[in-house]
């Protein structure tokens, strides 16, 4: 991509044979810990109870894990409570809590409410220690441990990443040279439609390697369920649980998905667990096969995968017969955890569950409070500490027949997050502190960590090309690594020379587009000055007959023009009985939200129009240039059908603030996030009546800025003053122009014309 | 499939029973909504039995399968093996979510459920469901089927179902269906012909994967006969928020409702602010006749989901409806131009059921909705007794506990009425919970899982008793005793009274979210999954 640095190839292809991690053995890197499901390496000589009093603590708001790496601990945390409040990543000496380094991260344009603010964890990767954290919003960030920030990429604006109001954005996993992540994307093109996808990026670069469905589209919610990486039939898989209620396994050099199976009809939150060649998960609601809520699940891991054959695209759905177990216990998103034979489990209600692995039988159960929500125990040297949602930390000695609670420390604040430990200091992280603990101890021994078996790559069969989707600006050109992988997506040679490009389309594509952009000689790809906003794909071949492809974008430089006139209506909406065109290709989140159409009584008038016949659709953004533009001015004609006291919204974004017209309410609104920043200016709108909505950010050296929107009836003369000046502390500096619209249970429709997006003078 | 009892038995348990005097039409027994009951000789030695688990059909457990009806032909997994429950005169399975308090009037027994045990092979996913039984056998007779709205959780959660029961007046249920609609019903189902609305099959028909709406079905035996339907979003603008819910009353030709307006996906903007929060329909016609001013859904804090009650004052009847903005209003069944041309209902008095330092704090600043110790909305019912009005304010059980507030108003005051309540109880925390009033003692549950006993006049705590569970139910004050359950699956039955007394704590598989009902001598108790009813000397049945 445009704006992130490249590594050499020689560098890579050196990262990629350092397979296993070089921290020490007891860091905590990952939320889940060393085995991946919230055991600790270490054991202590004459271990005492926890000091009540905390070793230290710190005033950082979170929901989420710290982890720790020489001697540090890296936070996701908040500060503040209303239009302060601001994400942080902080850096803290692990014996003093003394802060080290600290990055401030703006929430914008999300959906998360009631300061539900980092639910989820950095990761750090063992061989470089560099720390991966996704931000509330779907900025996907890499910083080295001294706090530099190595990339960032917005992936709601690039990439379509949703947000949802329950906030869970949970931790990415690293494998060998990739970053791998999952949320709900709603993308361009055939990833148009919503689906719990994996990224899998270069962990150096941020450059996007490849790219998956493993589920169905469309999901039911979000989730952050961690993937549990293992090897298997000679490929490096991924297992977790999705937004649309299955467990998915997924190749991670490569993103082939290898399997699937519904276990639930709503979104899995829950990370899973590897048992003796099974899978245990667990959720919490509606089951696919009774109507009890929620259960946990053991199942024969298949021990052979295959992806699907194109034409092909979904994965194989595993048959109820590979059920071990079932056990009806039930845990909307706390992670369970294995020790030996035996499955620790919370439950939403706060009881803590002894599962025996091999046959899902109750052993005991414990309760420990009245609610539970997130957070999972962690398992240390024979005890389990349970962090509660009521505030307090529950040490519990678990034993053959029963648990006996040994120690209960209040803590300021809920409880949402797993404890961490390194070296006899435990980390746990409420809503109002961070806190250390000491476990006293008289030495400590840390259990080898298990090496990760890494197979070794065969025979090239593909073609790998890094980056696989990009934006590329019109005048700009795009260099591409070509790699050649095995038939399990292992790295054979990071660089294949003498391919030849040609355009693509996907047999499956239902918009047969092409991107207007060349290759050089040199192998970059070209988009001329005067090239048409477009997308499209393209397929390189080797001159040994090895494939692969990448996927585009190519979109103008400002100023954007579009009044929508030349697209042709050739579509046909039969419920209405109209003709229409799909939005333009390149603009993220637009398609079935929004098409192109002739507004009713006014033939001719082709104009950008929101949708009806997917409720689900009520709402939509859509991003219609690149995240790093900034200082632009953005117009645009905007219209409401309805009546007195129905009307629907419509709006632009500028520079991640939504400036909305407001139907109903009769107001233009400023937010970028309604928590965040929610201002506006009374504003009485008469259904059907075009108005012109102009909006500017203009941001000051110091940071701070002023979001500024006027709107006016179009057919009068546009007036001198601003609508509406909002000021803010710390404005966003640079974001994608957008188009909101909300046509509430699809009853008034919205529209929009003669849009343009200019660089201010 | 309904595990039934013999003919001959059921029909000499139905000679015991009382007649329908002593039948319970709508939430909370009456007008009042107080839950107190004048049944007496209630089991209290009861059991509800086990599952027969994969045993009978391990093939079909559950009854989520494409073929529904095979599997209703014999007892599945989740069916009740009877010969293991004590004192159990039947039980019908429901849905996997069960919000909907039974109703029962003249020999039908009303349940509001989901689809996740359907019913009916026509009908196959997600839907609202609204079940009606045999009062005497417990056998299921017809449902009325709402498919999902297909906007996700902003609107119509998935698998809530309907979280409401009808109210029955005469021949007629009026119910609210998952998609913002008020549904009145023929109680005699489609046996009788169909009545009324005749677009039963398009009202049935589910949207395609992709949410669109696909054809009109066609009703069967079983599928209800819908009268009339209104329309809240597409008549008044509604947006509701997550679901439908709230028990409608029917009082002289007039259905009130709540629209359940309210907030979108960010909990801050309201999309509708200009619908109103409550409604009068018109019973026979369904029909708007007038409308609260839309000053609750200005200032919604979440969602308008409680349910209306009437008191009559000074020979006045008042509609008292408390509101999704912590608000309680009190309307008379009457209506003035306003001056837009909206019919609005006549207001005799409004109370802020929050007191001031929920709203904001010692600086003066708002305390955010939802911290612990900020302001709620009104999802509880208030409850009508000796002429007072007792009313808790509380939160959507996602938002967890925080401070509650029970207020004891008198409704001949006029205008706001805010701070001048006889009485408020703040020991309670957030509840949804309607109060139950007896004897001078309001018995009163939160969220967090206590049940409280006040003195109904000053307020002043007798007695609290922790479940250690969340608690959605309301108590139920019959027989000399109080009965609740809590979402462990506990019923708990104290002894009524100043004195707290513990009688017995029975478990059930399943929450126990819905109210117990105690009607004609038997006593209803609804978890997620199962309807019982049990009755004192009900012999155990062969098993079917």
């Amino acid at each position: 991509m445009h704006h992130r640095p490249r590594p050499s190839f020689g560098c890579l292809f050196a990262a990629t044979l350092a397979l296993t991690g070089i921290s020490q053995a007891n860091d905590w890197t990952n939320w889940r810990g060393p085995l991946q499901n919230g055991v600790s390496l270490e054991h202590y000589t004459k271990a005492g109870k926890l000091d009540e009093k905390p070793a230290w603590s710190v005033d950082i708001r979170s929901r989420g894990t710290p982890v720790v790496v020489d001697g540090k601990v890296i936070l996701w945390g908040y500060k503040g409570e209303t239009t302060d409040l601001i994400e942080l990543v902080t850096c803290l000496d692990a014996k003093t809590g003394k802060q080290l380094w600290q990055h401030e991260i703006p929430d914008f344009l999300s959906d998360s409410i009631y300061n539900r603010y980092s639910i989820g964890a950095p990761t750090i990767d063992p061989e470089t220690k560099r720390i991966y954290l996704t931000s509330n919003a779907g900025n996907f960030v890499c910083y080295e441990i001294d706090g530099t920030k190595v990339f960032e990429i917005p992936m709601m604006e690039e990439f379509g990443r949703m947000t949802f109001p329950n906030s869970r954005v949970g931790s990415p996993v690293i494998e060998g040279e990739f970053v791998i992540v999952h949320f709900i994307f709603s993308n361009w093109g055939a990833d148009g439609p919503a689906a719990d996808r994996v990224y899998g990026f270069d962990k150096k670069t941020g450059e996007l390697a490849w790219w998956t469905l493993p589920g169905v589209s469309p999901p039911v919610d979000s989730s952050f369920s961690t993937p549990v990486l293992e090897t298997r039939d000679g490929k490096r898989v991924a297992y977790f649980t999705t937004g649309c209620g299955h467990i998915v396994c997924v190749n991670t050099h490569n993103g082939k998905p290898y399997w699937k199976m519904p276990i639930c009809k709503n979104g899995v939150n829950p990370s899973v667990i590897l048992h003796k060649g099974n899978l245990i998960a667990i959720h919490g609601d509606e089951n696919v096969d009774n109507s009890e809520k929620g259960r946990m699940i053991c199942i024969k891991l298949p021990e052979k995968l295959a992806a699907p054959v194109p034409p092909a695209l979904e994965a194989t759905t595993l048959e109820p017969s590979v059920e071990v177990w079932r056990n009806p216990i039930g845990a909307t998103s706390s992670s369970p955890v294995l020790v030996g034979d035996v499955i620790y489990q919370l439950t939403d209600g706060a009881e803590l569950f002894a599962i025996d692995a091999n046959t899902g039988a109750d052993l005991w159960k414990l309760k420990l409070s009245n609610a539970n929500l997130h957070s999972s125990p962690l398992y240390i040297d024979g005890l389990l500490y349970c962090p509660m949602l009521e505030g307090k930390l529950v040490v519990v000695k678990p034993g053959e027949k029963s648990g006996e609670v040994v120690q209960e420390i209040k803590l300021e604040g809920d409880c949402l997050g797993a404890p961490s430990v390194c070296n006899g200091m435990l980390y746990v992280a409420t809503t109002k502190h961070l806190y250390a603990f000491a476990i006293p101890n008289k030495g400590v021994k840390v259990d080898a960590a298990p090496k990760v078996e890494m197979p070794q790559a065969g025979k090239a069969v593909a073609l790998q090309i890094i980056p696989a989707e990009t934006v590329i600006m019109t005048g700009s050109k795009q260099a591409f690594r070509v790699r050649s992988v095995d038939a399990n997506g292992l790295l054979v040679s990071p660089k294949v020379e003498g391919v030849k490009w040609e355009t693509f389309i996907p047999p499956t594509a239902k918009v047969k587009a092409t991107m207007d952009a060349k290759f050089n000689e040199a192998g970059e790809l070209v988009v001329a000055a005067d090239a048409k906003s477009s997308a499209g794909a393209f397929k390189a071949t080797s001159p040994e007959g090895l494939f692969g492809t990448i996927r585009g974008r190519g979109l103008r430089n400002l100023p954007l023009v579009e009044n929508f006139d030349e697209f042709d209506l050739k579509e046909d909406q039969p419920t209405e009985a109209i003709k229409f065109a799909y939005p333009p290709l390149p603009w993220i989140g637009a398609r079935f939200k929004f098409d192109v159409r002739e507004v009713a009584g006014a033939p001719g008038n082709k104009v950008f129009a929101k949708t009806f016949d997917r409720l689900l659709f009520q709402r939509g953004t859509v991003f219609v240039a690149p995240s790093h533009l900034s200082n632009y001015t953005m117009q645009a004609d905007v219209m409401t059908d309805g009546s007195a006291r129905a009307k629907s919204d419509i709006g632009l974004i500028n520079q991640r603030y939504l400036i909305c017209l407001r139907g109903n309410a009769g107001k233009l609104e400023i937010s970028s996030n309604l928590e965040r920043l929610k201002q506006e200016a009374v504003f009485k709108v008469i259904a059907n009546t075009w108005y012109t909505l102009k909006t500017r950010v203009d941001v000051a050296k110091d940071g701070s800025g002023v979001v500024l929107a006027k709107i006016w009836d179009r057919a009068q003369p546009e007036p001198a003053a601003w609508t509406i000046e909002v000021k803010v502390p710390r404005a966003h500096t640079n974001g994608s122009p957008g188009i909101f619209g909300f046509t509430p249970l699809n009853q008034k429709r919205v529209y929009l014309d003669n849009l343009s997006v200019t660089p201010n003078k | 499939m309904t595990t039934k009892l013999s003919p001959l038995l059921a029909a000499a348990l139905v000679a015991t029973a009382s007649l329908n005097a002593a039948d319970y039409t709508q939430w909370g027994g009456g007008n009042t909504r107080n839950m107190v009951s004048e049944e007496k000789g209630l089991p209290i030695d009861f059991s509800p039995g086990k599952k027969y688990g994969p045993k009978a059909a391990p093939k079909e457990a559950g009854r989520l399968r494409p073929n529904a009806q095979d599997a209703n032909k014999a007892p599945g997994a989740e069916d009740i093996d009877m010969s293991t429950t004590k004192n159990c005169l039947w039980v019908a399975k429901l849905g996997s979510q069960t919000y909907g308090t039974p109703m029962v009037a003249n020999g039908q027994v009303y349940v509001g459920t989901n689809n996740e045990s359907p019913r009916d092979e026509k009908h196959i996913g997600d839907r609202g469901i609204m079940m009606v039984f045999d009062e005497y056998t417990g056998q299921f007779k017809w449902q009325m089927v709402s498919p999902k709205m297909g906007s996700g959780k902003v609107n119509d959660w998935e698998y809530l179902g309907i979280c409401a029961s009808p109210t029955i007046v005469g021949d007629k249920a009026y119910v609210p269906s998952n998609r913002c609609q008020i549904v009145c019903l023929d109680v005699k189902g489609l046996s009788n012909g169909n009545q009324g609305m005749q677009d039963e099959g398009a009202f049935m028909a589910p949207l395609d994967k992709d949410g669109k709406p696909t054809a009109a079905l066609t009703p069967g035996d079983i599928d209800a006969d819908i009268l009339w339907v209104y329309d809240m979003y597409k008549e008044l603008g509604v947006f509701q928020h997550n679901a439908t819910a709230g028990y409608p009353l029917v009082i002289d030709g007039k259905v009130f409702v709540p629209t359940c307006n309210g907030v979108d996906w960010t909990h801050t903007n309201i999309p509708s602010p200009n619908s109103p929060s409550f409604i009068m329909l018109d019973a026979e016609a369904g029909t708007l006749l007038g409308e609260m001013d839309h000053v609750a859904s200005e200032r919604v804090l979440h969602c308008s989901w409680s349910s209306p009650n009437s008191v009559d004052v000074d020979g006045k009847k008042q509609i008292v409806f408390a509101a999704g903005d912590g608000w309680v209003y009190s309307m008379a069944p009457e209506t003035h131009k306003d001056a837009e041309g909206l019919d609005i209902l006549n207001e005799f008095w409004r109370y802020d059921a929050n007191p001031p330092e929920y709203r904001k704090n010692s600086a003066g600043e708002p305390i955010k909705y939802v911290e612990y110790d900020g302001p709620s909305e009104i999802i509880a019912t208030p409850t009508i007794a000796d002429g007072l009005v007792y009313v808790n304010i509380g939160q959507d059980p996602e938002h967890g506990e925080g401070v509650g507030c029970l207020s004891c108003i008198d409704p001949k005051g006029k205008g706001d009425l805010s701070g001048k309540a006889l009485w408020t109880f703040k020991g309670i925390e957030r509840t949804i919970s309607t109060p139950a009033v007896k004897d001078g003692l309001v018995y009163a549950a939160d969220y967090t899982g206590r049940l409280f006993c006040l003195d109904a006049k000053t307020g002043k705590e007798y007695w609290k008793f922790d479940t250690k569970g969340h608690i959605w139910a309301s108590p139920l004050v019959a027989d000399g005793k109080v009965w609740i359950g809590n979402e462990e699956g506990e019923l708990f039955v104290l002894a009524e009274g100043k004195e707290l007394k513990e009688i017995t704590t029975i478990e059930f598989p399943s929450p126990l979210l819905s109210s117990v009902v105690a009607a004609n001598g038997a006593l209803y108790v609804t978890t997620h999954t199962h309807l019982y009813c049990f009755k004192e000397g009900a012999k155990t049945p062969e098993a079917k």
